[in-house]
């Protein structure tokens, strides 16, 4: 299959070599090695993870349905025999080279842990805690992750490290603080194995994370916090990319996530506290002056992630203050012309800057 | 998976093993509780059932679900909060059914020959403060107890039209488990896995 990456440079490599500034050795040369390199997501492999994502579900929807034509011990059993029968057709499947093939078997198997551990829970009229029973699965799943090295196992880790305190949390209505535990444990499970995606969904639940902390910590009146610890994440974030130009790869999508958690802690402030106006509009106007550098950041630097984000971010923030601010017109409309004076001056300042740009060179 | 691959099958089989034996030793547990615990029973009180991924179950209440002055020693009530664990020492009633006869955070060092200790996390805490009498919500972790799919129903009514009382076996540090109901003086237990 092909990548969209590859694809473009396919298209990039014809250009060139109609223009004469690659030879058609250069262009077979640099295809053969992109076509070679990495180990890509074949439409095979993404079905066989689906079908195993499928397995589990059926597997936990037996276990729920508590059929009692078959005695527990034979349900049991027949669990445990799916669980040994996916660990033996991974090894099989390895020895045979089909290693996305073999991931599929281990999550096949960590999905009827689960359903093993539910179906125990079940049993023995387990109650009050079913997140134990999700913790037992996390630690299971991370457990056959690190060992067998399948990033697929990881990957279901995270997900249940994140169940289990979704649940927590919404029990208790507080804080759940055991999550980082987990999560840092998977998180470095991702590192060790190096993969990328895997890091993506580790970024992705952390902010999460830290944006429920907005609503969970101080009675749900903490998003200055989550604000503020975005706000810093964010300028971390640029300081190494400009600091340590090789870890680009790592600070330019961490950007993005900073910038998401911020603008959710500011978005909080606005809209799920009761403002003045005049705080309103002040924190409005910094939301819309930290997104507007935020865009400006991204197409200086290239980050699509953070470009988007800015432009998802800037139109929920302008309709959330129209519908804030519906009940009068003329503060609405202030707010618009203010909003609008701020954009068009920006506007002008980054011209003026993009044409200072190239006078200088000139001058030089 | 590159790298391990020597090893594969070995990883393989002990990740098996201990994943196995995880399983094992959660069926062990609870087995032998239900087992070797101190068997006693209580009244039961009707609440809701149904979870989609869990299956019908009937969510159990009892006497002691809900602590306050009436029903517990007041003094104590103080000590426990939100998500502490609580010993509570039940006395058995002449006609049936418990009281609570003494609460605390670790295990009673003295226990009346005929008392029962059960061990309970506090699910939720509130008042103690002022004007308000301090309530405690209770989990004994025999609050649930699961029913094949399409009874849970049926079985709703009669908690609610019967009398039911909930089979509960109590090991020595506590630890409840719920073993079965008696409907209407019959007794539904599942026979011991091992």
């Amino acid at each position: 299959m092909l990548t969209p990456y590859k694809k473009r440079l396919a298209q990039d490599l014809d250009r060139w070599r109609s223009n004469g500034w690659v030879s058609e050795e250069g262009r077979s040369a640099i295809l053969a090695d992109v076509a070679n390199s990495g180990r890509d997501f074949n439409l095979p492999s993404a079905l066989a993870i689906l079908a195993s994502v499928l397995f589990g579900f059926a597997a936990i929807s037996f276990v729920a349905a508590h059929w009692e034509d078959m005695p527990r011990l034979g349900r049991l059993l027949l669990l445990l025999a799916s669980v040994w029968a996916g660990y033996a057709v991974a090894g099989w499947l390895a020895s045979k080279g089909h290693d996305m093939f073999a991931d599929a078997a281990i999550l096949f198997s960590v999905a009827m842990f689960g359903a093993s551990v539910m179906l125990i829970s079940q049993m023995y009229h387990i109650s009050g805690d079913p997140t134990d029973g999700v913790l037992m699965w996390w630690i299971g799943a991370l457990f056959a992750g690190v060992l067998l090295r399948s990033n697929p196992a990881l990957a279901l880790a995270m997900v249940l490290v994140c169940i289990w305190s979704s649940m927590k949390t919404l029990d208790r209505n507080e804080v759940h603080w055991p999550f980082l535990i987990g999560w840092a444990a998977v998180t470095a499970a991702f590192i060790w194995q190096r993969w990328c995606p895997g890091l993506h969904l580790s970024a992705l639940a952390l902010s999460l994370f830290v944006i429920s902390l907005g609503y969970l910590l101080d009675r749900g009146h903490e998003h200055a916090l989550v604000a503020i610890l975005g706000l810093v994440a964010a300028g971390a974030a640029i300081a190494a990319e400009k600091a340590l130009p090789e870890f680009d790869s790592v600070a330019a999508p961490s950007l993005g996530y900073a910038v998401a958690v911020a603008f959710a802690g500011l978005y909080g402030l606005q809209f799920f506290e009761d403002p003045t106006l005049g705080t309103l509009i002040a924190l409005a106007a910094l939301t819309l002056v930290l997104l507007l550098a935020a865009i400006s950041y991204a197409l200086a630097t290239g980050n699509r992630g953070v470009l988007w984000l800015g432009y998802i971010g800037f139109s929920l923030e302008i309709l959330s203050v129209y519908w804030k601010t519906v009940g009068s017109i003329l503060n609405t409309s202030l707010f618009f012309l203010i909003a609008a004076l701020i954009v068009a001056g920006l506007a002008y300042m980054a011209l003026r800057l993009a044409q200072r740009g190239p006078g200088k060179e000139v001058a030089a | 998976m590159s790298g391990t691959r020597r090893y594969f099958w070995l990883l393989l089989i002990f990740v098996a093993l201990v994943q196995s034996a995880a399983l094992f030793k959660m069926v062990y547990d609870k087995d032998r509780l239900l087992k070797d615990g101190r068997e006693i029973t209580m009244p039961v009180k009707p609440l809701d059932p149904r979870d989609l991924f869990r299956g019908d179950y009937v969510t159990l209440g009892y006497d002691i679900t809900t602590l306050n002055k009436t029903n517990a020693p007041e003094g104590r009530l103080a000590d426990v909060q939100t998500g502490s664990i609580a010993f509570v020492t039940l006395s058995p009633k002449p006609d049936g059914g418990w009281t609570v006869k003494e609460l605390s955070t670790t295990y009673p060092k003295e226990v009346a020959s005929g008392d029962v200790v059960l061990k309970g996390r506090v699910h939720n805490a509130w008042g103690g403060a002022g004007a308000y009498d301090k309530v405690l919500n209770m989990r004994y972790g025999i609050e649930t107890y699961f029913v094949p799919e399409g009874t849970g129903r049926a079985l709703e009514s009669k908690v609610r039209d019967h009398k039911i009382d909930a089979i509960v076996a109590v090991g020595g540090d506590g630890t409840a488990a719920l073993k079965g109901l008696i409907v209407d003086g019959e007794r539904h237990v599942d026979p011991p896995l091992l």
